[in-house]
């Protein structure tokens, strides 16, 4: 019995490179069911950043049809996909991507107070605690470490309470501990409030973690394998 | 070694091209190219001023007298020393027209002249008669203003006092017009000898005489000017001479000229913020290069040669490209210049004013880019290995500090030096720094403001507010660099209004309250019952005020030379009104000594004015002589009175016992207040019963002035222009600096669930605070500055003009916002995808 929350159907992905455009996604068909966790991985260049950002909205997809919580993303306008992450989804990057001009509460208050929270700081507050931020809230990204600011960013994707946390080699910048210690962080959010997850990662023993593994090559689906989908 | 490597590197890096540079060259140009050519343009006219001092004058020489023509030792004089003496006669008068029934009058500044009239240069006509006939006769020529608001086509005739004239021509050209400085009416130009029984020239009647000699080419002025001052100056003879034909226009071209070239300095420190901020974002993107020379070896030094080098380069460029425009605009608008002038002026390329640009464009590229380039220094290799973005605000070291400061100090003293106002460049100089201060402060308070308003409770839930006072607050804004450029160019500007709007309402709304309708002047004294009998008997006029008048030159003090007591003050420098009255007129109030008794009958006693006199040190007891009609007349100074000269009411400095001067011949002026309908009829009344009498409408006296100011106020605009450009590109720049820092917020916030009209909003708002900030600090600066020029330069009273003030300072932060939504086009329409995945 599956239950997609996230369904790509025949989706293709050209940008304009510079010489000429560029097929980057060819027909990618893929479904992501509710309170799955799902590992994206290939090869540099294999298209896993792109297939995530029109997963999120972020990019639009040149073909085909991209459908979350029921709703066709390819047929949002701009603000319209504003307001439908502003409300079930998060993302994290490789390059965390605070504001610099924001302090750490002010980066995750950020989202709540697009959603309308008016205990948007307090819930921010709580937030930056659970990753063990509380004693930093004041502090700018540029006063604070590679992890740190990782670890706000995820509490920034993960303070509205997101139904789907998208997530792009979010260790890819950070030393080893760093990176297990927002991995492990990234997973408990995931477990805590019961979101989808779509991880992107070249590291092995991450996409172990996942329930269910999907590897790009060249823009095209090479091979799925699932841990706990054959159930 | 260091040297070429550093050179190396430098043409390396520069053939990436300008890109990033465009706002650095702008900036510097532009401020160039003000100074340059407010510089060619005065250098031009006070070079024609000079070679044409002796047409400007009408002379290689020229004494003139109050009141009389020149006496026998005099003429005895002038005919030894010069191989040609011109007489001229110069007096106020009204044109009189006879039409159909109707009479037409108006002022005029008539000048007598002989059949040597011209010495020099020529006059023009139109039609194009010669001179002589246009005179012969009873012939007269005219300004075309005056011969169309009369009316009056060649061959139709017109009155001056009692005496009929022909208008033969308009003149078009007078050679000496601006040498004769100010006069209330247009010229017009009759023989002396056709004013014979006109009734003008009575004893009494206010008239001044101008001989102008031609010289013979050896002539050695300053010696013949010594000589004559020596036999005549006791007499009541003013001296000029070619050297300065024009003093009034000189003074004023020259004044001017430097205020502009100080209006243009202060755009080239507005450009100065803005080529710190280009340089600064430059090198910022340069820390990556740097670190990375460092870590192969370079040395600090190298580096900073590196960079000085190419700064050095694009500053030359800028500066070069500045004296082109500088040098090209005037010559580009040379016919249109030349037109507004009413002097000779050949515009041309002049060295002198392009090499003080040059030096200001130097002295100012040094002074804001050295802080940043020293900067470099600061940067250390191990900025690689960690986040570029924890970078902390260093000081340059001391020694680039101390060079600075004094290329600063420099840049101020050159100025001072050439600007030949040296006071008011050093207050100007002041007046920017402490504007520079006052801005460095509000940009911190803002920050530290911004900062607390972002964290309290009432701005949580309104995200765009709270997203700009964040953004104005943080860390690594341009909150510092906006403000400081926008707030000085602001500043500026709004001093520059102040000034405007003050000189303009010192003339248009304050006096019509209190003002008379008319002065008449040249009231004989057995005319002055007739004139009193029409005025007392009309219903329509409030107040009629008359006084003695005579008019002289103080001459000595105590017995010395008045000059070497006073010095140039106006009081000594020409001649001056002089009333006589046994009881105080009414209001007069005497503040220090006493007024002589009604029916004083001794030696001359003399009432002065207060303030003047306390300017030229006079006290009670001095003895002042007053040269009238060639009579010296000693008073002692026995009280001292408030004369207020600023209600146009009858001042005069001076006043006497009547026994000193009844003997004299004389005037009376008077001063008519009316009802506007009642005017005309006056007017006609007495013009027609003492066709002798000058009305002089108070309304059109102004007017005359105003137009002066016009002038003055828009050569001011055009300065104050340039800083507005210079301003805007700053701003543009700004904004254009901050547009990949925007890109990516938007790109963010959209990530996070932002629409469009949130972004939009957030960007606005942190435009209009930035504005704000600045344009507050601007009112306030500007405010004290047009104070200070007011009371301190202009000599005149200051109020804050709010509609001016609001108007620039609403205009800059509407500009600010402009600009700042200019460049929030392509952040708010970048796919966030894009934007986020290049900077991966
Ligand atoms: N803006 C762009 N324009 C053109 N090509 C792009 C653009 N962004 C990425 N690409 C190309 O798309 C391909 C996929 O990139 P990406 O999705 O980032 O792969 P991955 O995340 O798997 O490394 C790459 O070959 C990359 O060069
Ligand atoms: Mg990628």
């Amino acid at each position: 019995m599956t239950d997609p929350i996230l369904s790509l159907d025949d989706v293709t992905l050209t940008l304009a490179g510079n010489a000429g455009p560029v097929e980057i996604l060819h027909g990618i068909s893929l479904a992501v069911n509710r309170g799955e966790t799902l590992g994206l991985i290939g090869p540099s260049g294999s298209g896993k950043s792109s297939l995530l950002m029109l997963m999120g909205g972020l990019e639009r997809a040149t073909g085909g049809s991209v459908t979350a919580l029921g709703h066709d993303l390819t047929a949002m306008n701009e603000d319209q996909l504003a307001r439908f992450r502003r409300q079930h989804m998060g993302v994290v990057f490789q390059s965390f991507h605070l504001i610099p001009t924001m302090t750490a509460l002010e980066n995750v208050a950020t989202p709540l107070e697009l959603a309308g929270h008016r205990d948007a700081f307090d819930r921010a507050e709580e937030e930056l605690r659970a990753v063990g931020l509380g004693a930093r809230i004041d502090h700018y990204p540029s006063q604070m470490s590679g992890g740190e600011q990782q670890r706000v960013a995820l509490a920034r994707a993960a303070a509205p309470r997101p139904h789907i946390l998208l997530a792009d080699e979010p260790t890819g910048n950070l030393d080893g501990a760093n990176g297990a210690a927002i991995m492990d962080l990234l997973f408990g959010l995931r477990d805590r409030h019961g979101a989808t997850l779509v991880l992107v990662t070249h590291a092995a023993d991450l996409a172990a973690r996942c329930d269910r593994v999907v590897r790009l090559a060249d823009g095209r689906v090479a091979a799925q394998e699932g841990r706990r989908a054959a159930e | 070694m260091t040297l070429p490597v550093a050179a190396r590197i430098a043409r390396r890096e520069l053939r990436g091209g300008l890109r990033g540079f465009y706002v650095f060259l702008a900036c510097l140009a532009l401020g160039v190219a003000a100074i340059a050519a407010v510089g060619s343009v005065r250098e031009s006219i006070t070079a024609g001023l000079q070679r044409e001092g002796a047409v400007l004058l009408g002379g290689n020489a020229e004494m003139s007298f109050t009141y009389r023509y020149a006496e026998d030792a005099e003429r005895a004089w002038m005919a030894r020393t010069a191989e040609t003496v011109s007489e001229i006669v110069d007096f106020r008068s009204m044109v009189v027209v006879d039409r159909d029934g109707v009479t037409e009058r108006g002022l005029t500044q008539v000048k007598g002249v002989d059949g040597a009239y011209p010495l020099f240069g020529q006059v023009e006509l139109d039609p194009a008669v010669p001179l002589a006939d246009a005179l012969a006769g009873n012939g007269a020529v005219m300004e075309r203003v005056l011969a169309d608001r009369l009316g009056l086509r060649p061959g139709d005739t017109f009155r001056l006092g009692t005496g009929t004239y022909e208008f033969r021509a308009v003149l078009t050209r007078e050679p000496d017009g601006a040498g004769d400085g100010f006069g209330l009416g247009p010229r017009l130009i009759v023989r002396t000898q056709a004013l014979q029984g006109s009734g003008l020239l009575e004893p009494g009647t206010l008239f001044e005489t101008k001989y102008r000699l031609a010289l013979p080419p050896v002539a050695d002025l300053p010696a013949l000017e010594a000589e004559a001052e020596d036999r005549f100056a006791d007499n009541g003879m003013r001296w000029r001479d070619a050297r300065n034909g024009a003093p009034g226009m000189t003074r004023f071209v020259e004044r001017l000229g430097s205020f502009l070239v100080l209006v243009g300095l202060a755009g080239l420190a507005v450009g100065g913020v803005g080529v710190s901020a280009a340089v600064r974002a430059y090198l910022e993107g340069k820390t990556a290069v740097i670190a990375t020379l460092k870590t192969l070896g370079a040395e600090s030094r190298t580096i900073l040669a590196a960079y000085l080098i190419q700064i050095g380069a694009l500053a030359a460029l800028g500066i070069v490209i500045g004296l082109v425009l500088g040098a090209l605009l005037p010559l580009a608008f040379a016919p249109l210049i030349q037109a507004q002038l009413p002097v000779p002026a050949e515009i041309g390329i002049a060295p002198g004013p392009l090499a003080e640009a040059a030096l200001y464009g130097v002295l100012t590229a040094l002074v804001f880019t050295l802080w940043p380039l020293a900067r470099t220094e600061e940067v250390r290799a191990g900025a690689l290995f960690r986040d570029a973005v924890g970078r902390t605000r260093v000081w340059p070291r001391p020694r680039y500090l101390v060079a600075i400061l004094a290329l600063a100090g420099a840049l101020i003293g050159v100025a001072a030096w050439f600007s030949g106002v040296p006071a008011l460049a050093l207050w100007s100089a002041f007046g920017i720094l402490a504007a520079l201060g006052v801005l460095v402060l509000a940009a911190v308070a803002l920050r530290w403001g911004a900062r607390r308003a972002a964290r309290a409770r009432i701005v949580r839930g309104r995200t765009a507010l709270r997203l700009a006072l964040g953004a104005v607050g943080g860390p690594a804004g341009e909150t510092t660099s906006v403000v400081l450029s926008l707030g000085l160019g602001l500043s500026i500007l709004a001093a520059v209004g102040q000034i405007d709007a003050n000189l303009r309402s010192a003339i248009s709304q304050e006096l019509p309250e209190i003002a008379p309708s008319y002065y008449i002047v040249d009231i004989q004294p057995n005319q002055l019952d007739g004139v009193l009998d029409r005025l007392q008997g009309d219903a329509g006029v409030s107040k009629v005020q008359t006084a003695p008048m005579l008019r002289g030159i103080i001459t000595r003090i105590n017995g010395q030379p008045a000059r070497e007591v006073a010095g140039d003050h106006w009081v000594v420098t020409g001649d001056r009104g002089v009333t006589y009255a046994a009881t105080p007129p009414e209001g007069t109030i005497v503040n220090g000594g006493e007024w002589w008794p009604a029916d004083y009958d001794g030696p001359p006693v003399m009432s002065f004015s207060d303030e003047e006199a306390e300017e030229i040190g006079l006290k009670l007891g001095d003895d002042v002589t007053v040269n009238i009609l060639g009579r010296d007349i000693t008073a002692k100074v026995t009280s001292f009175r408030d004369v207020d000269f600023s209600t146009a009411g009858i001042g005069f400095v001076i006043a006497m016992n009547p026994g000193a001067l009844q003997g004299a011949p004389h005037t009376h002026i008077a001063t008519i207040y009316a009802e506007p309908q009642a005017e005309a009829a006056i007017l006609r009344d007495l013009a027609s019963a003492y066709p002798n009498i000058t009305a002089i409408r108070v309304r059109d006296a102004i007017d005359r002035v105003a137009e002066v100011l016009d002038g003055l106020a828009a050569a001011i605009a055009y300065g104050a222009a340039a800083t507005l450009v210079t301003g805007l590109i700053v701003l543009i720049g700004a904004a254009a600096a901050g547009e990949r820092a925007r890109v990516f917020e938007a790109a963010v916030l959209k990530t996070v669930g932002a629409v469009r009209g949130q972004v939009l909003a957030y960007f606005a708002l942190r435009s209009a605070l930035l504005g704000a900030a600045a344009g507050s600090v601007a009112i306030v600066a500007g405010g004290v500055a047009g104070w200070a020029v007011m009371e301190f330069v202009m000599m005149g009273g200051y109020a804050f003009e709010p509609v001016s003030a609001l108007a620039i300072v609403l205009g800059g932060a509407l500009a600010t916002l402009a600009a700042g939504l200019g460049f929030a086009w392509r952040p708010l329409a970048a796919r966030p995808a894009r934007v986020l995945r290049a900077r991966e």
